[in-house]
Parts: structure tokens; sequence; C-alpha cells
């Protein structure tokens, strides 16, 4: 009898906890959805919203604060011009990633979605930032590719920083077009570790890929 | 028990069915309504955000107790307690904006802040560097704001009606006895520091905190560089000589070392100049700056600096009608160091020391002139953060002077040197009542081991936001500082000289657009009065100085209307007189112009990778004594004007090209007459205008980084 319900015990735990993590799975599957329909910053911010939710509720999983990042940083991409919306917007994005830097400190992901936040801080204003978060941008994308070389977005990220640089030198960013190519043309055989794991940056290859022709 | 359990079976069926709506409007608590805000049941993955109008609406299936919180940026977390049964809970929540310091009112009265990178700013540092006139010089490009007047016969900053002693430079919060290089008189001095040292500059020009003294009229508080970031070599070739600069970093600290030879030889061979150097100005200058983390929050830095620099330079002596050489060499010797860290979550301490060997050898027509000076400066800070609205902070401070001054002549040697110590304690309580009002109080005591008199100077300033880009700042004080050394050899029975300062700022900010308005007064009391007798006697010195500057400062600075431009106007209106040193009365004091006038603008040109400044420079005559004439102070100079072009060229990502042009038109520049010590046979002193070394000024440089990956450059440097 003990056993029976010791094991009834058990078995309900274990239940709730799985109906929790079903409950986990679907609020990601749904929100992640949700990216394609975002098209404003106030719909990145409400799915932003909906990810920090689920990071509350899950202390353990790292994704949910890595996509909270991510719409915070679009957000402050898309802001026209309020220089202190977008370091706001940033600001909130730099905190996940901090968290997320102690949580999976050898996440290629997490370190480049870094250099895409150290890229927006530049693009606030590149005359004062430029020297300083170029050099974070590349100290970032560095370490993501050392800790995963075939990572397409750090793949990605380092292509736009070269071309964008070359641009600027007055040199052909045209250099850059076969590594675009290649990036693209390989994109589908990187397989993320789980459906939830991240998969943007394709159509940016392919916006590469088309300003070479 | 089947009853019982029938309602169990019931309540478990009404537990899945139970669904409950929950609705409402999120509105800020001052005014308006909160788009995108964060609505969520704690511990759930039920929840929504509210839409443009504030409003929200979600359903739930859970029942009983739960927590609802509302999140959004900027507003302190709302969290409420409630029962959900299954019907329909309306909420009209109201939630506080959060209190940051950061867009908190700041005071602004009087003071000009840069560097602070994600504060917005009326100037930062690299605006200093890459403004045109000033060729490099912190101190130059502190002359294109507002409440400065250039003389350029000095160089040295002349704030809000103040002599040029009454600032003072300190760098990581320790004194800077020297700031400026030695120069023959009536010829422009440089600051001795390299802009590109500090990340941060404030540059108060009146009513600054209890924590600054010893300065009647501004503080320029410079704060150097935290860790370098690569081992790196920066080789720079200036048209006036070679730097190199070497960067070696380790685990939590780095070292750079740095060699500057310049000599204006080469320089003045091309370019005709107004004097005649025997010797062209040359230095040799060493400095190595160490930097250390120590512990989690600890930094120490250690700047310290050689510096010998000589030249030879013939003059008309309008006395004895023939020329004389002239010739100076300088020896400084400077140190340096700070150390900064938390004690605990709220208290944090500073300590900040330096020290300044500094040598002038003058040569004069056979007679030698030996200025020597020693100066230690030392300050403890304590500060506590209360909490996040109210900080104290407090401290103390040494500062030892020791001046000797050798005048030795073929037949005679006069020796007059005098030892100070002063010792200051100061608090002051920064209390912001909520975002948009705050106030600092502050006193500062000090005691002068050879004036034997001590002082104390109360300090008050306040600033209200008035809205969410204007503000209101006013700032009162008493400000003392010693007596110049030229006294202070000759007699201790002197007292502080004295400032009241009061100001009223308005600044506006919106878009990347500044407008500053400032109106002061300043009422001078206390200051040395040298009567008839003779120079070298204690008597003939006393403090029946007086004198006031009322005035109003104007800043515009606008980085939106033009697309890669950026530009900014000063205006300052100054209305001074003073009655001090030997002036017989009260009268307009020669460092004095009515009206300034900096514009200065820059403008990126990115096909071409380069940035172009231009500036414009105008100053209104000032007044010079004329000992013949029966007026005292009565004569006007040449108004002073200058437009300065410079154009940085990025040619590599780790080459950059400079040069810059100063005066370019060409237009006259005199800064009023020199005149004889004694009256010819006919009783008439004679004159000879002040001018400056040269008519226009050219720098040339190039600038090259070299690092491992070799993609680094110096472009913080001049873009």
């Amino acid at each position: 009898m003990k056993t029976t319900i010791f094991t009834l015990i058990i078995t309900l735990i274990a239940l709730t906890g799985f109906a929790q993590k079903a409950e986990y799975y679907q609020a990601m599957g749904e929100s992640l959805g949700q990216y394609a329909n975002c098209k404003t910053p106030d719909d990145f911010q409400a799915l932003g919203n909906r990810f920090g939710m689920i990071a509350n509720n899950e202390k353990e999983e790292w994704l949910p604060l890595y996509y909270h990042a991510h719409c915070y940083i679009i957000m402050s991409f898309m802001e026209p011009s309020d220089a202190k919306k977008k370091d706001s917007y940033l600001d909130v994005a730099e905190k996940s990633l901090k968290q997320l830097e102690t949580m999976v400190p050898t996440e290629a992901e997490v370190f480049a979605l870094q250099a895409m936040l150290y890229t927006a801080r530049l693009v606030v204003n590149p005359m004062e930032r430029g020297q300083q978060y170029s050099m974070l941008t590349a100290q970032s994308l560095g370490r993501a590719s050392a800790l995963d070389p075939t990572n397409p977005r750090a793949k990605l990220l380092k292509i736009q920083n070269d071309m964008g640089s070359a641009r600027f030198f007055g040199k052909d960013p045209k250099e850059y077009c076969s590594q675009a190519n290649d990036l693209l043309a390989g994109w589908d055989s990187f397989v993320p570790k789980s459906q939830l794991h991240p998969v943007w940056g394709k159509d940016q290859a392919e916006e590469l890929v088309k300003s070479c022709k | 028990m089947r009853i019982y359990l029938l309602i169990v079976f019931f309540l478990f069926i009404k537990a899945i069915s139970a669904q409950t709506t929950i609705s409402g409007t999120v509105k800020a608590q001052k005014d308006g309504t909160l788009p995108g805000a964060n609505i969520y049941l704690k511990g759930t993955y039920d929840g929504t955000s509210s839409d443009v109008n504030g409003r929200f609406s979600f359903k739930t299936q859970k029942i009983g107790t739960h927590t609802l919180v509302v999140e959004f940026l900027g507003y302190e977390p709302f969290a409420k307690e409630i029962n959900l049964t299954g019907a329909e809970i309306t909420l009209l929540i109201g939630l506080k904006e959060t209190f940051s310091k950061l867009d908190a009112v700041t005071i602004t009265a009087g003071t000009f802040e840069a560097g602070d990178k994600k504060r917005a700013n009326t100037l930062t540092s690299l605006d200093m560097i890459t403004t045109a006139g000033a060729a490099g010089d912190v101190f130059g490009a502190l002359q294109t704001l507002p409440g400065t007047t250039t003389n350029g016969e000095s160089g040295r900053l002349f704030v809000k009606g103040g002599d040029s002693e009454e600032s003072q430079t300190y760098i990581d919060g320790a004194l800077v006895h020297t700031p400026y290089i030695s120069t023959a008189p009536n010829t422009a001095t440089r600051g001795r520091f390299n802009p590109f040292m500090f990340k941060g500059t404030i540059f108060s020009t009146g009513g600054y905190s209890a924590e600054y003294g010893q300065a009647l009229s501004s503080v320029l508080l410079l704060n150097t560089n935290d860790m370098p970031t690569q081992d790196q070599l920066d080789i720079s070739v200036l048209s006036v000589g070679p730097e190199i600069a070497g960067t070696k970093l380790w685990k939590n600290g780095a070292v750079t070392a740095t060699l500057t030879y310049n000599n204006l030889q080469p320089y003045m061979n091309l370019v005709p100049q107004n004097f005649e150097w025997k010797k062209a100005p040359e230095s040799t200058a060493a400095a190595i700056s160490i930097r250390q983390k120590t512990g989690k929050t600890g930094m120490l830095k250690v700047y310290a600096s050689f510096d010998d620099g000589k030249f030879k330079l013939a003059q008309d002596d309008l006395d004895q009608n023939k020329k004389i050489d002239f010739a100076l060499g300088n020896r400084n010797t400077f140190v340096n160091t700070s150390y900064r860290t938390a004690l605990s979550k709220n208290w944090s301490a500073a300590t900040s020391a330096s020290f300044t060997a500094d040598a002038d050898d003058v040569t004069f027509d056979g007679n030698q002139f030996d200025k020597k000076l020693s100066g230690f400066h030392l300050k403890q800070t304590i500060t506590n953060e209360l909490n996040e609205k109210v900080t104290l902070r407090g401290g103390g401070e040494w500062f030892s002077r020791s001046v000797e001054q050798t005048f030795q002549t073929v037949t005679d040697t006069f020796v007059n040197q005098y030892d100070n110590n002063t010792f200051a304690a100061f608090a002051e309580a920064e209390m912001y009542a909520s975002k948009r009002f705050v106030t600092r109080i502050g006193g500062r005591v000090e005691h002068s081991s050879y004036l034997k008199n001590t002082n104390f100077a109360p300090r008050v300033t306040a600033a209200w936001k008035m809205n969410e880009t204007s503000q209101l700042s006013m700032a009162w004080g008493w400000f003392h500082q010693n007596p110049n050394d030229d006294y202070l050899i000759y007699t201790n029975k002197l007292d502080y000289e004295r400032a009241d300062h009061y100001t009223l700022s308005y600044q506006s900010a919106k878009n990347e657009r500044t407008l500053r308005a400032e109106v002061y007064l300043k009422d001078y009391r206390n200051l040395v009065k040298q009567n008839a007798g003779e120079f070298f006697l204690a008597e003939s010195y006393n403090n029946n100085g007086s004198g006031y500057a009322a005035g109003l400062d104007l800043f515009w600075r606008d980085k939106k209307s033009i697309k890669n431009g950026d530009y900014w106007i000063s205006y300052s209106y100054l209305d001074t007189k003073r009655n001090y040193r030997q002036y017989p009365e009260l009268a307009i004091p020669t460092f004095a112009s009515k009206h300034n006038l900096a514009v200065v603008y820059k403008h990126w040109f990115g096909k071409l990778r380069s940035l172009a400044s231009v500036n414009y420079i105008y100053s209104s005559p000032r007044i010079y004594n004329n000992p013949n004439s029966e007026k005292f102070n009565g004569e006007r100079t040449l108004a002073y004007q200058s437009l300065d072009i410079s154009w940085s060229f990025l040619f590599r990502q780790n080459i950059i090209f400079y040069g810059a042009v100063t005066n370019v038109p060409g237009f006259k520049q005199e800064f009023g007459r020199r005149f004889s010590d004694q009256p010819d046979q006919n009783g008439m002193f004679k004159s000879a205008a002040i001018i400056p070394g040269s008519d226009r000024f050219y720098v040339i440089a190039i600038l090259i980084t070299l690092t491992k990956k070799g993609t680094e450059n110096q472009l913080d440097k001049i873009q």
C-alpha cells in the first residue's frame, strides 16, 4: 500500500512537471510562431514581454532569455530616432545577455547575439562609439566562432560587419560575396539542437547574396 | 462519503471549466496610458501586453488566489493578489515611474560635462580633440565654450571675469600644480597633457561642489581612461616631432609608456616667425601609465611623467634700447595616482594623490631667475549612497606647496621662499526629492599653516526639471583661494581671497539639439592689493581689493539639422571690474572682453572618409594700461579674431592623416602693448605691440596604430 501511494505521488509529481514542461514547449512554440507576425516595435515589445514571462517561469531555460534579448535588440534597430529609447531597449537586452553569459558560458548563439547587441549600440552613435563597439563586436564574434565555427548567425554578422567596413573604407565589399554565397548555400545544413533553438538569419543571408548581384 | 466525493468531483469539473477573463487599463500614475506593458499571472503562462490605449484582456483557466504582475520599462513593477473564480475581473492599474539618476534632473548650473557616453552631453571628449583651433590642446578646446575669454598672449583659461590663476585643474581627483607648459612672457602656452589620455571631462565655470577648493573661478576635472583593451603600438609623427607609445596588457592590468620629442626648429625654418628665436623650443617627455584592477571593484591608476624643455629668444628691451636674450629651461616631474573601490554595497572610497616638482631656469641679460615649485596633494573621499535618492559625500585634503624664487644679478642674489600646508575637510549631501528636483548642500573648511587662518565655504545648488526636455538650475556658494605665489613669497600677513557665486541656468535638450542660457554674478572680496611701497616688503600688501563680474552665457548645439554636420555656437557677455594688485581704482581688468563668440562646425564626408572642422572665434577689444596716459586702463586692444580649419583623413583602418591651420585669413592679432619700466628723458614710456609668435600655425600629422590584428586605429583620436 505504502509503495503504491509512493509511486502515485512520484507519478503525480512527474506528471505535473511534465505538464509544466509541455506548457513551456507550447508557450515557446506559440511565441516563436509570433515572430513572423511582428511588424512594429510594439509587436516586438509584446513578444519580448511574452519571452520575459516565460523566462520568469523557467529559470533553468536559457532560450526564453535569449529571445527576450533578441526582441529588445530588434526594437532598438526599429526605433527611428530617439537615441535614449534605443539605449534603454539595449539596456534591457544587455541585462538578459549578462544572465545568459553565466547560465550558458559556452553557447555560441549567446555570443553571436552579444555581437548584435554591440552593433546596435554602435549604430546609436557611430561617430562616438565606432571605435569601442566595433572592437567589442569583433571580440564577441571571435568567441562565438571559437565555440562553434559552424554557427551561421555568427558568420552572418561577421560578413555583414566586414562588408560594412569595406564599404566605409572605399574597398569593394564584393570580396566577401563568396563567403555570403557559401553561407547561404550551407545554411540549411546547420541543424539546431532543438526546435526551440535559434534559426533566424536566412533571409538576411539571402539579402547579402542579392546585394552581390 | 458519497456526497463528499461528489462535491470534490464537481469542484474538479469547475476547476477545469472555469475561465476567468481579466481585463483593464494600464496607466502611468502621472499622465497617460502605457502601451506595451507586460501583464501576467505570476508562475503561469497566462498573460498579455497592453495595446496602444493601454488596454489589455486575457483569459485564464486558473482558479484561486494568484498574483497578477504588471511590468513596464522605466516603471516600478506592480503586483496584486487576485482571486480567480470565473467572474470577470476589471482593473485600472497605475504604475509609478522608477527613480533612476540617469534620466533624473542633473545639476547643470555652471557645468559642462563630457565623456559619459550614455548621457546626453553638451560636449564630448572627442569634440574637444577635433576642434580645429585647439590643435589638440584641452585648454584651447575649452575656449570655444561660453564663459571663457581667449587671451592670445596667454593661452590659459580665463573664466567668467576671473584671472587665469583662479582656475584649477584636477586629474582623477588630484590637483595639477602646473597644468601649462612654461613659455616666454606674452607668448601663448598649451596644456601639458595629451587630450587622448582622458575619457571624461567636467568643466565647471562656477558654483561647483564643496569637494573642490582653492579656486575662485573654475575647476576642470579630467578623468583618465580605464583599462586599455589590447596590446598596441601607436606612432605619431607631427610637424613638431614624433611620439611613440606602447601598451602592454596583463591579466588585470596594463602599462602604457610614451616617449615624445618636439623640436620646432625645422618647422620654424619653413614658416616665417615674428620672434627672433636663438634656439627654437625643444622638449623631451617620457610618461608611464599603469592600470591595475584589484578585487571586484578596485582600480589603481598611476601616471608619472618627466618633461624637459628649453628655448632661447631675443626680445627688445625697451629700457636699454637693445635686444636681450631670454632663455628658459623647464624641468617638470609629475606623479598622479588614484585608487577607487567599493567598500560595501552602499559605501565607496576614493584616494587620490599628486606630486609635482617644477623648475624654471630663466636667464636674461646676464641675470638669472630660478623658480622652483614643489607641490603635493592628497585627498580621501568617502561616499555613502544612503538610498537611491540620497548620497552623502565627505572627505579630507592636504595641499602642500613650496615655492622658492632666486634672483641672481652679477652682484647680488635674492632668495624668497615660502612653504604652506593647507588642510581641508568637506561634506555634502545630494538629495533627490523626485526625478524632477534635486538639491546639493555642502560645506568646506580649510586651514592654511602659512596664513594661519581658517575659512569656511558653504555651497548650495538645486535643479528642477520642468518637463522632459527643459531644466532650471541654480548655484550659490563661497569660494576661497590662497593669494598668488608672487605675494606669498614676501608676506604671510594676508587672508584668503574670496568670490561668491550666484548662478542661474536654463537648459533645454531635445533631438540632439541643446540650448543653454546662464546668468551669473560673482562678487570678489579680499583680493590682494599692492600699495606704492617696495614690492619685497610685507607691508606693501593687503586684502583690501574687491571686484565683481556679471554676465550672460549662451550655448547652442545642433547635431541634427545638417546631415553629417554638427555645430555649436557660444556667446558670452561679460561685465566686470576689479580693484586689485596695483590698480589705483576700480577698473576693467586687462584679461576681460565684453563680447565673446565661438562658432564651431564639423562635417563628416563619408565618401572621403574625412572629418573637416572649421571654427571662428571673436573676442571684443580688451583694455590695457598706457602709463603715458592720464587714464588708468584706458587703451583698447584690437578685437581678437581667428578662423581655423582642420582635416582628418582615415586612410586605412590604422592610418590617419591630420592637418590644421589656424587663423587662415590672417586676421591681424595684437594683444595690447608693453611698456618700458622707466620713462625716457622726455618722460615718455616706450612701447611695443604684443603680437603672436606667428600669424598662422600649421600642424601636419600622421598617426599609425599597430596591433597584432592590424585593424585598430587612432580613430577615436581625431574622428
